[in-house]
């Protein structure tokens, strides 16, 4: 039993050195995810909030 | 008009969701970064974009000092509006790509505190062009207020270069893996294409706001200057 665990945490130590050493930054997804929620978030709002503010500026215009 | 406008837009998102894609499932890990790299094709389009629209709002407010005309004020005023916009973006999903990369959310280095410097500038700006109510008084300190914030604007690309920065140097298609270089200028395209929507509306808007202000008559031509307003007083 100890003779497996020792495999085991040999072999995911073997791995990570493997990823350590090409300097890789490994997983982040969610990092990504938000980067990219934000950015289509900032877009709909943004679009939303000129649109509500130019249906305003046309309906002073009309009442004008 | 109106449906160029549109179209400019549609075509935008369509490009952007493309890019979506393209960035997250054809575009391969950065060798050194793995998957957070891919950050970059969102954050470093957004900040080309402020800085376009920082220098659309400095060339606006020369042009206005030089010839005063709401079309130029309106123009410099959507401009530094959606500068802000992109910039407050690009800014945010830098910090979320630092956090990986460095180990921190911000740091004070040369470029990260320029940039940061130019977002409060043009939140100033804005926030100068809603206290004063005279139209005329506010497009001219707001034309020199954008020109004194536009110094920063070679100081944030150069300060890389300029000072030894946590913040890498500007890339090259020639150290870059052509796929990466292609999704980068993909979403580069698509996030001009909604700048330009971006600007175009907001400019709209502005010029219904002058027209308001000042009780001009619904159609602006070309000699719809400033005189109008002088003429009003």
């Amino acid at each position: 039993m100890r003779l497996l665990e020792l495999a085991g945490y040999l072999l995911e130590g073997a791995s990570t050195a493997e990823r350590v050493g090409a300097g890789r930054i490994v997983g982040g997804w969610e990092y990504v995810y938000a980067a990219y929620g934000i950015t289509y978030a900032a877009i709909i709002v943004y679009t939303l909030s000129l649109w509500l503010r130019r249906r305003s500026a046309q309906q002073s215009e009309d009442f004008r | 008009m109106n449906r160029v406008r549109w179209a400019i837009f549609i075509v935008a998102v369509a490009m952007l969701g493309v890019g979506a894609w393209l960035a997250l499932a054809w575009a391969p890990p950065d060798r050194e970064m793995g998957d957070v790299q891919r950050i970059m094709y969102v954050h470093v389009p957004q900040v080309w974009m402020a800085l376009l629209a920082a220098t659309l709002n400095f060339g606006c407010s020369v042009a206005y000092l030089f010839k005063k005309s709401w079309k130029t004020d309106a123009l410099a005023e959507a401009s530094a509006e959606v500068g802000v916009l992109f910039g407050a973006v690009g800014i945010s999903l830098g910090s979320i790509w630092g956090r990986p990369t460095w180990g921190v959310w911000w740091a004070w280095d040369p470029r990260l505190t320029t940039a940061a410097i130019l977002l409060v500038a043009y939140a100033g700006y804005l926030a100068l062009r809603r206290f004063v109510e005279d139209p005329e008084r506010r497009a001219v300190w707001s034309a020199v207020t954008a020109i004194v914030a536009y110094v920063d604007v070679p100081l944030i690309w150069y300060s890389v270069q300029w000072w030894r920065s946590l913040h890498q140097v500007q890339s090259s298609p020639k150290t870059v893996d052509p796929q990466m270089t292609l999704v980068l200028r993909w979403h580069a395209f698509a996030f001009l294409g909604l700048l330009i929507f971006f600007i175009w509306s907001r400019y709209q808007i502005a010029m219904a706001a002058r027209k308001h202000e000042l009780a001009m008559p619904a159609e602006l031509d070309e000699g719809a200057r400033i005189q109008t307003s002088q003429a009003a007083r």
